[in-house]
């Protein structure tokens, strides 16, 4: 490629970055209709690691309004949460048994470290759980299941 | 106005609400059509309408071989269905509307909705 041809392709993309800052998604946050209750130990630590994208509670950073980034993370965060918002929990609790699914989910994902997911810790380095945090989630999860259990058979 | 008159009709409004309720045409379609079968890569029926505003015991029955996940974001509901096994899902009351489901095992391939009206 000559050097004319260079700096057509570096204007072309420049020009493509600055139109595309035009199109922006819309990074409102909805109201929270029914946040989860935790202890602290763990609702912290489940603040730290998964509200950005599995609540209505998104603190947004500045890159998030940078084309082409925050149409990246705004499908992120989109996605995060239809599969799971702790900010409407009690949507779920209202059927048991979808309760229970989305804790094991929570359990398996942060036992086995798939959550919170690598380019995430990448650019939240605070984000990353301890051992600690990941058994007092764990610990906590299986009490709530096991009360739902108990409950039930009552 | 006397009183046994009185007696009579809140007698004959109780028992005409008691009829109505028992043969209720909705009422009876909501109990009846309230399950899902999801059998060899489909779902039975693949669109189920249910009454708006009132609270329902959806059964899902997986018939296949493999399990199913039923899933739908917008009733927030999702329950793992082993073969053979019948679960029953609370939908709460719903505003008149189309809830989609499908099953994520399968990444969507099997899908259907929920009619709410």
């Amino acid at each position: 490629m000559n050097g004319h041809a260079f700096r057509t392709v570096l204007w072309s993309a420049a020009f493509a970055i600055l139109i595309a800052q035009f199109v922006r998604p819309n990074h409102s946050n909805p109201a929270v209709s029914g946040d989860l209750l935790a202890p602290p130990v763990v609702k912290d630590a489940l603040e730290r690691a998964c509200y950005d994208c599995h609540s209505n509670q998104t603190r947004w950073p500045w890159y998030s309004a940078v084309a082409p980034f925050s149409w990246w993370i705004h499908h992120e965060v989109e996605q995060g949460r239809r599969r799971m918002n702790f900010s409407s929990w009690t949507d779920y609790t209202s059927d048991p048994g979808t309760e229970d699914q989305k804790l094991d989910e929570v359990a398996r994902l942060i036992a086995n470290g798939a959550m919170p997911p690598w380019y995430y810790l990448a650019m939240h380095p605070g984000a990353r759980l301890t051992p600690g945090e990941r058994i007092a989630i764990t610990r906590w999860i299986a009490g709530e299941k096991s009360s739902h259990t108990s409950s039930s058979m009552r | 106005m006397t009183i046994k008159t009185l007696s009579i009709a809140a007698t004959t409004a109780i028992v005409s609400l008691a009829l109505f309720a028992a043969f209720n045409p909705t009422a009876a379609r909501a109990a009846d059509d309230s399950s899902l079968r999801f059998d060899a890569g489909n779902v039975e029926p693949a669109s189920l309408t249910l009454p708006a505003n009132t609270p329902v015991k959806l059964k899902v029955t997986n018939a296949g071989n493999a399990a199913v996940e039923f899933e739908s974001f917008e009733l927030h509901r999702e329950r793992v269905v082993q073969p053979g096994q019948t679960i029953t899902v609370y939908i709460p009351a719903l505003p008149v509307g189309t809830y989609p489901f499908f099953d994520d095992f399968s990444h969507g391939a099997v899908k259907g909705e929920i009619v709410s009206r």
